[in-house]
């Protein structure tokens, strides 16, 4: 493996959640300590799984693990920091200040900028403090900050009249007010990342067009404040060896395949290495010791037997949403879980049962709504492009509202624009001009606003005022977006995830923030399941028992209704594929589909 | 020396680009706070999401909240005494109040159609 040689002290592996970072940072801990070397293991993954793996309970303090000497671990949880420091500027005037000011207030401090700061202050910390780099010859983080942070803590203009003076009047960077850093010991930690004989980054992707996408942009991003350097790691590829004649295994292998030849070129120029996938699930250290081991066949352990699975299909989910033949359906989730492709199989189901259906989707690599086009008579199309959307936005602000701003207030306007709020803010106000439809035919979304964003932009109004100037006098019962959102019957969302565990666990995060803005997700449907799909190969078969445990946590922890959506052997585009993604092979019967019902490639 | 004192509602933002819309009397504000201090004048921000114990601390502001609520805010004070809420001063009234002297060119955007808020 390249990205195991040489390596520096500081290591970072970063990439969407559920491609295997925590795997691969609890793997290649466990291999330098093995090669005597003093390793510390720094976790931030919310699954906080690492205590899991390796059986010890640790925490946010440094915990040495008993069964690997040289190991220690830490656990940071960027929520309980970013808790920590609401607590500390809301607790002393809670019972002081109105009741619904300090409500507004801890809103604010509930966003993805101040959880992000808060890890980040964690890092700091460990990056620039001497005596860490006397006790341990290596740090390894699970995650790694993003381009806006790091941006933001190189801005001149974001710091000035800042911690100088002790005023907290600067952007994004806000919760770094309350965490009382000095600005030299941030500006010492982007050193050590950017200095590649401190720091190695290692991209974490799966064999997938849209994660390998991801990570070039990730690298894009990274590239251009001066990380040049990082290392691909492609987790989980399905060896040819492995599929045994599965139809499906061959389709995911040739799928895999493909998406690696046509990886971007920029991707290509780094050091790149692949880990096969393996049968077994990541707990416990001989597991993580086959983890990096090129070739390395791990006994087959006796055949699975798989258990029945039986779960509800999207069509039969559909029934349910039909109501009253209008409405908005709105899907949520994160990155690569499919929500589009399901967004447009309930748009097929909906429009073949009749209804009007504006299918819109914000998936940028989505040529399946092309393949869609003029294919049902009730069936309209839309795209919204994220990124032009938030360009034309920025653009827009840049020139007209930054035209009297100097230099330095300006690289912070732009940087404030580059936050992920402003991406979903403009997306979601390009939405907002198709939600209007809602009252007479069917809307189907492939995306939905955080609850943190609603209520922020509910709590200033501005919302509601944009809204009522968009909607004019359109005749529609509803008086703000936030509200149409709550009420059931005008609006469902569907949280998509897959039946891993960090998909889960981010799924269930989406919920408690859609909760928090009084807004009930409908119903969850678990994308991708290899335990629906019936495979035959034994590598395959141990990977879909593996998804019963976190299919269950679904249906008995945090949905209301859900549904399965099996693994499919062909791309579902189309209008056919679609229709049979929706629907389970035999309704409501449980047995095997024959071998070879499935058609390769 | 005059001492003006700006109490902010919550923003995440000093640009307040987190909003739907950016505002830009937010934008132009805090370019005009920037032009008050490098005149040598003293003026001061507190952000509701950042800094509420200023709030809270201070009784004119505390009671502002309780009556009026934070969608009242901004809340400007002069000297310790309410000069203005509701809307940002413009440069020229930041001037008068720290008794600091405007460009010539600038003094004529006084006052007008622009007093409110996006009327142009």
């Amino acid at each position: 493996m390249k990205f195991l040689e040489n390596l520096p002290n500081f290591l970072f592996f970063t990439g969407k959640g559920g491609v295997g970072k925590t795997s691969l940072a609890c793997a290649t801990a466990v291999r330098l300590a093995d090669a005597g070397k003093r390793v510390l293991l720094v976790s931030t993954d919310p699954a906080s799984n690492v205590g899991q793996v390796f059986g010890v309970a640790i925490g946010n303090k440094v915990t040495p693990f008993d069964s690997v000497p040289g190991l220690s671990g830490l656990e940071i949880d960027p929520q309980a920091a970013a808790q920590i420091y609401r607590d500390k500027i809301v607790g002393p005037v809670r019972g002081v200040l109105p009741d619904n000011v300090v409500k507004g207030i801890e809103e604010q401090l509930s966003g993805a900028c101040t959880t992000e700061i808060a890890a980040f202050d964690e890092f700091t910390a460990l990056l620039t403090d001497e005596a860490i780099l006397k006790d341990y010859d290596h740090v390894i983080f699970d995650t790694a900050p993003t381009g806006h942070t790091i941006r933001l803590l190189q801005l001149p203009g974001a710091w000035s009249g800042f911690l100088d003076e002790g005023k907290g009047d600067a952007s994004c960077l806000g919760p770094l007010a309350g965490l009382e850093k000095q600005r030299e010991k941030y500006k010492s930690a982007v050193d050590a990342l950017s200095d590649p004989n401190r720091t190695r980054l290692m991209l974490v992707t799966r064999a997938q067009a849209s994660s390998l996408k991801e990570a070039n942009r990730t690298h894009g991003e990274l590239s251009a404040i001066g990380f040049k350097r990082q290392y691909l790691v492609v987790n989980g590829v399905l060896a040819e060896t492995d599929t045994k004649e599965d139809p499906l295994a061959l389709a995911v292998y040739r799928r895999e395949q493909a998406a690696l030849a046509s990886m971007p070129d920029a991707l290509r120029t780094l050091p790149i290495d692949q880990v096969s996938l393996k049968s077994f699930n990541l707990v416990g250290l001989p597991a993580l010791r086959h983890l990096l081991v090129e070739n390395g066949a791990v006994p087959e352990g006796a055949a699975v037997t798989l258990p029945k699975l039986q779960a509800p299909d999207l069509a039969t989910l559909v029934d349910g949403l039909v109501g009253e033949g209008h409405g908005l359906i709105m899907l949520m989730g994160k990155g690569g879980v499919g929500k589009t492709t399901i967004a447009a199989a309930v748009a097929v189901e909906l429009a073949s049962r009749g209804f009007p259906v504006h299918l819109t989707t914000s998936d940028p690599a989505a040529h399946l709504a092309e393949t869609l086009e003029g294919s049902l008579e009730n069936l309209t199309l839309s795209r919204i492009e994220p990124h032009a959307e938030t360009e034309r936005y920025r653009k827009h602000v840049i020139e007209t509202k930054g035209k009297n701003l100097d230099a330095q207030g300006k690289a912070l306007l732009e940087e404030d624009l580059r936050s992920p709020c402003t991406e979903e803010i403009a997306v979601f106000q390009a939405f907002s001009r198709i939600i209007r439809e809602a009252g007479k035919k069917f809307v189907v979304m492939d995306t939905a606003p955080t609850g943190h964003t609603l209520l922020l932009l509910d709590a200033t109004g501005a919302y509601h005022r944009e809204t009522a100037r968009q909607l004019g006098p359109s005749g529609i019962h509803f008086t703000t977006p936030m509200m149409q959102l709550q009420d059931s019957k005008q609006t469902k969302v569907l949280i998509v995830t897959l039946a891993e565990n960090t998909p889960v666990l981010e799924a269930a995060n989406l919920q408690s923030d859609l909760r928090r803005a009084n807004i009930e997700p409908w119903a969850w449907i678990i994308n991708n399941s290899l335990a629906m799909a019936n495979p035959t190969s034994p590598l395959m078969r141990q990977r879909a028992s593996n998804e019963i445990a976190q299919i269950e946590a679904v249906t008995t922890e945090h949905a209301k209704r859900w549904a399965v959506v099996p693994l499919q052997a062909e791309e579902p585009i189309g209008l056919e594929r679609l229709k049979k993604l929706a629907r389970h092979p035999v309704r409501c019967d449980t047995s095997v589909p024959p071998k070879g019902s499935f058609q390769a490639g | 020396m005059t001492k003006i004192q700006v109490y902010d509602p919550a923003l995440c933002c000093s640009t307040g680009v987190c909003g739907v819309e950016v505002d830009q009397e937010k934008v132009t504000f805090a370019a005009d706070v920037d032009w008050l201090k490098s005149q040598g004048g003293q003026i001061e921000r507190f952000n509701l999401a950042q800094q509420p114990m200023a709030f809270a601390e201070n009784p004119v502001v505390k009671s502002f909240l309780g009556r009026s609520g934070a969608e009242s805010l901004p809340l400007i004070l002069v000297d310790g005494e309410m000069a203005l809420a509701g809307r940002y001063p413009h440069r020229s009234e930041l001037a008068k109040w720290a008794n600091v002297s405007l460009p010539s060119s600038e003094t004529k955007q006084t006052g007008g159609c622009c007093s409110g808020k996006r009327c142009c």
